[in-house]
């Protein structure tokens, strides 16, 4: 079944963008931290949201092949796009000292996240599967 | 209507036999529920006439657009699509694994994971299949449907 389609593409952006909002607000008042990029993060934060329902939108597309290859080729294009960005914005103005490595461990920590989530729902829907299956004999 | 249901040991077939004087509404009624599950189709094995019954086929798949029903011991070539097949009969047990086979869901004897996110089938005749992911979603429905017509 298709999840992402061209209907929900932005209305999926929007909750990614608004989620990670919220986590990034929350974060700042429970460490009582100011952000001195506010603006920048923000448009970082909407290009981010674009390009994680961009990946998982495409994910439907690649179910035919093996998914470690999916899952490495993904989060390797993913990182390139994001390093090329970072890059290019370090042409117009001037980056964060560690503008690449907290963006590695931005998309790192989800693309893992979500990976762990995906096996253990898979095993479980197994499990679950076979004991349907027991029954049924 | 009498449902008279006796245990025998070393029974090499499970059978339904059927008393009547007249065929009444109710007794039609249930053998129209049966009709599926005890329908027969027909092949070519050996460039031989077979008839089979759709409850002994283990796995169906389309190879060079041919499509051949397995069972226990047998290979039978049969005239029918995969598609047409899956229309009538998924709801005795067949499903969609992949873009060539669908199995029988009675004949399967357990499921197991690998790491590409492949669901390995083991079928009652130690045979494996493989499910292709896109293909996941609709078997597990239909396992479901099964379930939940046996549970009612």
């Amino acid at each position: 079944m298709k999840l992402i389609s061209k209907k929900n593409f932005i209305s999926i952006v929007c909750i990614f963008f608004t989620l990670i909002t919220c986590g990034k607000l929350l974060a700042e008042k429970i460490y009582n931290f100011t952000d001195k990029y506010y603006t920048d993060n923000i448009f970082t934060i909407l290009g981010f949201s674009v390009l994680i329902t961009l990946v998982l939108s495409v994910h439907y597309y690649l179910q035919r092949f093996p998914f470690l290859l999916v899952f490495i080729g993904q989060y390797a294009a993913t990182v390139a796009i994001v390093f090329l960005a970072i890059w290019l914005h370090g042409l117009l103005s001037e980056n964060a000292p560690t503008a690449y490595m907290d963006m590695f461990w931005s998309i790192t920590i989800p693309f893992f996240g979500g990976a762990i989530v995906y096996y253990i729902c898979f095993f479980y829907q197994i499990r679950k599967a076979n004991r349907m299956l027991e029954r049924l004999n | 209507m009498k449902l008279i249901k006796t245990k025998e040991e070393n029974l090499e077939e499970n059978y339904l036999e059927l008393h009547y004087d007249k065929m009444d509404g109710e007794t039609n009624a249930v053998l129209d529920r049966l009709k599926d599950t005890l329908r027969y189709i027909e092949g070519t094995c050996e460039d031989k006439k077979v008839t089979i019954a759709l409850t002994d086929i283990f796995y169906i798949e389309t190879v060079d657009r041919k499509t051949f029903a397995y069972t226990k011991d047998m290979c039978v070539e049969i005239k029918e699509a995969l598609r047409d097949i899956l229309e009538e009969y998924s709801k005795i047990g067949f499903a969609r694994i992949s873009k060539s086979s669908i199995v029988n869901i009675y004949k399967i004897k357990k499921l197991q994971g690998d790491i590409n996110m492949r669901v390995i089938i083991f079928l009652k005749n130690d045979e494996k299949l493989v499910m292709n992911r896109s293909y996941k979603n609709e078997f597990y429905e239909r396992l479901n449907k099964l379930q939940g017509r046996k549970t009612k």
